[in-house]
Order: C-alpha cells, then structure tokens, then sequence
C-alpha cells in the first residue's frame, strides 16, 4: 500500500495561539531521492530570494553591480573615521561576507520576523554549508607559506595544536558548554571567526553559540591589537620577530596587522607577511577541534554534558571531500583564475547561508550564552599572547630563530 | 516547548534542525554541487576559457 505524502499531527498543544491542527509533512513520507530535499521551487523560492537580496544588498558579490552594500556603506565609514594604524577600521572589527549578511539578516529577522512561507527555501543552509566548505579547499595552499621559512612553519602548527588543546581543557573549569567552546577554539586557534561559523554543522552547535563565540573572539583581538603593541616594545626584539609574534598571538589578519603597524612600520609589515602562515594552516585547526570533539564525544557517549558532536554518527561525507581537495589544491591543481572564480562563488554561498543563519536568530539566543565564553576567550587569548611572545624572544635570544 | 518562532512554520519545519536522512541527503547535494562547479571552473581553466 503506498504510503500517504503527510503525516497528520496535531501539534496544536504546541503552538503559541494554533486556530487549527498543523500537518507535519515529515521528510521520510515525501522523499523519492536525495533530491527530495530540494523541495518543490514553489516551496523554496521565497526563502532563496530572501537569502539572495539579503547576501546582494550585505556584500559586493561577483555579477551583481549592486552599489547599495552593507560593505560599501563600511568602505565608506572607514574613509570617514580614517585608519586605524594603517587599517580600516571594519576590518579590524572583521566585516567581511560573512558577518555582514550575517548582521543584515539580524536586522530583517529581529525587526519584521521570518514569514513561514521562507522556512523551506532558507533550509538550504544545511546545503549551502558543505558546499562552502568543500570550496574552500583550495584557498589554503601550503606551500604560499614556505617562503616563511620552517621555523615559524613549526611555531605556528605548535601554536594551533597547544590553543586549541587549551581552550578545550580550560571550557571545563569555566563550565563553558562544549559546543561553544569548541567554537570559540576554532576562532582562536585560526584566527578567523570564519572557522566558527564553519565548526557549525561539524560539532552541532547553535547559532546563537557561534555568533556569541565570534564576538567575543573579535572582541578580544580588537583588544589584543591595541595590547600586544606595548608589550613588544618592551621586549628586546626585532621588527620582523615582532611581526611574527603579532600574526601568531593575535591571529587575525587586520587585527594582527593593526597591532604590527602600532609597533612599527616594518613589524606591521612582517605581520602581514606572516599572517599567511597562520592561514594555508586553517584547515588544520577545524579538523582538529571537530576530531578532537568527536572522539571525546564517542568515548563519552553516555554523558548528557557531552553535547558537541552529539547527532553525528560518523565523519561527514564532505569532510572527506573536503580534505581530498585541500591535497589537490596543495599539488596546484586550481590554477590561479580557476582559484578566485571558486572563492567569488565562496563569497556567494557563504553570503547566502549566512544571511539564513542571521534571520534564525533572535537577539536574546545569542545574549543567552552569557559571557562565559568571552572569559574563554580572553583568558585562552591572553595566555597564548605571553607565551607566543616570550617563545618568540627566546627563540631570537638563543639563536634557534633567525628573523 | 515552544516551537521557535524564527525558524519554525505553522507545520513544524524547522528550518535550522538538520538530522538523519534529510541531513544526509542534504550534505549529498552540497557535495554534488561543489564538485560540479569546482570542476567545471578548473575544466575551464585547463581548456584555455578564461
């Protein structure tokens, strides 16, 4: 007997004022393929419209000469305030394609709410997610950071392995929940709140953790950036190991590159040199964290505080993926343009399911997760400055470095 | 509880869970899609075309 398209549920208990039984179409009832979760384009249409004015009105996206921008009206902003140490002052805050659909859709969801006429066509994030992390593959190329020299190579990894072990560990004493701080080590240890939004759907979280993490983890480089400055000067070091010691301590490129500027023009230089480093190693901080995370989560399956990677029963397909084309990238099979014309469609998908993730959230789910995670973080940030910095001086001091 | 009201319809979709089959037909799509369009801009690239 053929199964019937929706299941009747009456769910009327749980809606806030219901005028009558809702159907429940459950996904299992109406799928004939695994493109069944495309939806019908009638379905879908508004939702992915609503995603792509909302991505064409946030970033200046490829193809579309749309000059009325969330980016261009920070452009503008920051020709106004003027730069900060050499550096716009949104980048410093780190405005880019994400937290900028991001923010738009904030503003859209918490003013005027998300009709359920959008919910089919803004589920495609869960799309849109994969495919924005397979196509990142190939940005990190490694050997763009061999001219760096193995020394600062070993450092940085050292870096990354060493922070995202110790926020990790630290979230338990701060009783920090294990999906933000997983989060919130991906920020850290690549430098790129990119990486939270990223860790997403690998470790479980919600969004209201990942944009709470991101926060505190631009907050805290932004602060970092206008510390980090006054300590090298009193260290006895050179511009190009004060450069370093900014792109590895601080981790974000602008706010790296800010602080490097505040300590001297060739020191803001060498962060910007260095900064590469941290970068084409990225990768390499997510997978660690969701591997990290997922093994304590299949030793602890039992433990109800154990919430990160809760839900996923094996490593992601695109993970695979992900990590075959990362090695391809890394053998040059994308040529340059092949490369930018792949990030442009990055830039794209990543503006799209962000501006889907920012209509989900209202203002109070992001506020919730309180400031625990800014404790995280600033006292994970802290620790990894000092210690970045005097490994750096020690290095130099000895002789185990030459910079 | 309540259903959340940003992400879930009158129906009870909601937008944002992802789970089971559906998450897994959904990372296949993800997956298709970006190695179509990686391959063919790098299909491009090796056929002179840009």
């Amino acid at each position: 007997m053929r199964q019937p398209l929706t299941r009747p549920v009456d769910v009327a208990s749980q809606c806030k004022a219901p005028v009558e039984p809702c159907v429940v179409p459950a996904y299992g009832y109406r799928r004939v393929s695994f493109l069944s979760c495309l939806y019908s384009l009638e379905e879908a249409l508004p939702g992915l419209l609503a995603m792509f004015f909302i991505a064409i009105c946030s970033n200046n996206l490829m193809g579309v000469p749309n000059p009325f921008t969330l980016e261009n009206l920070f452009t503008y902003l920051d020709n106004v305030i003027g730069p900060v140490n050499g550096q716009p002052f949104f980048q410093i805050m780190n405005s880019n394609f994400v937290w900028n659909a991001l923010l738009l859709g904030l503003i859209v969801g918490n003013a005027f709410g998300v009709p359920d006429c959008w919910k089919r066509g803004l589920s495609y994030i869960h799309k849109l997610m994969p495919l924005g992390i397979i196509m990142l593959g190939p940005h990190f190329v490694l050997s763009h950071a061999a001219k760096a020299g193995l020394g600062p190579i070993a450092l940085a990894a050292a870096m990354l392995l060493v922070t995202a072990s110790l926020t990790l560990w630290l979230s338990r004493l701060l009783k920090v929940d294990d999906r933000q701080a997983s989060v919130i080590a991906g920020g850290l240890v690549t430098g790129d709140p990119h990486a939270c939004v990223i860790l997403m759907p690998m470790i479980k979280a919600k969004g209201g953790q990942v944009v709470n993490a991101s926060i505190g983890v631009i907050l805290f480089g932004a602060v970092a950036s206008l510390v980090a400055p006054w300590l090298v000067r009193h260290l006895d070091i050179s511009a190009q190991g004060a450069g370093l010691a900014l792109a590895l301590g601080i981790g974000n490129g602008a706010q790296a590159v800010s602080a490097g500027f505040d300590a001297g023009y060739e020191a803001g230089r060498y962060a910007g040199y260095y900064g590469i480093v941290r970068h084409v190693l990225m990768p390499a901080g997510f997978l660690y964290v969701f591997a990290v995370m997922f093994w304590r989560k299949l030793r602890h399956s039992h433990d109800a505080s154990v919430q990160a990677t809760r839900g996923v029963e094996s490593v992601p397909l695109y993970l695979y993926v992900f990590a075959v084309v990362w090695a391809l990238a890394n053998i040059h099979l994308f040529k340059e343009p092949a490369h930018h014309a792949i990030f442009n469609l990055v830039k794209w998908d990543f503006s799209l399911a962000a501006a889907a993730l920012g209509l989900s959230l209202p203002l109070r789910e992001i506020w919730v997760w309180g400031l625990r995670g800014l404790a995280l973080t600033s006292l994970v940030g802290t620790i990894r400055l000092l210690a970045v910095l005097a490994v750096v001086w020690a290095c130099l001091k000895n002789g185990w470095l030459v910079l | 509880m309540n259903p959340h009201p940003h992400t879930t319809d009158k129906t009870g979709f909601d937008y944002m869970a992802n789970s089971g089959r559906e998450e897994q037909d959904r990372d296949a799509v993800g997956i298709v899609l970006a190695l179509g369009l990686m391959g063919l801009l790098t299909l491009c690239q090796y056929l002179g075309l840009y």
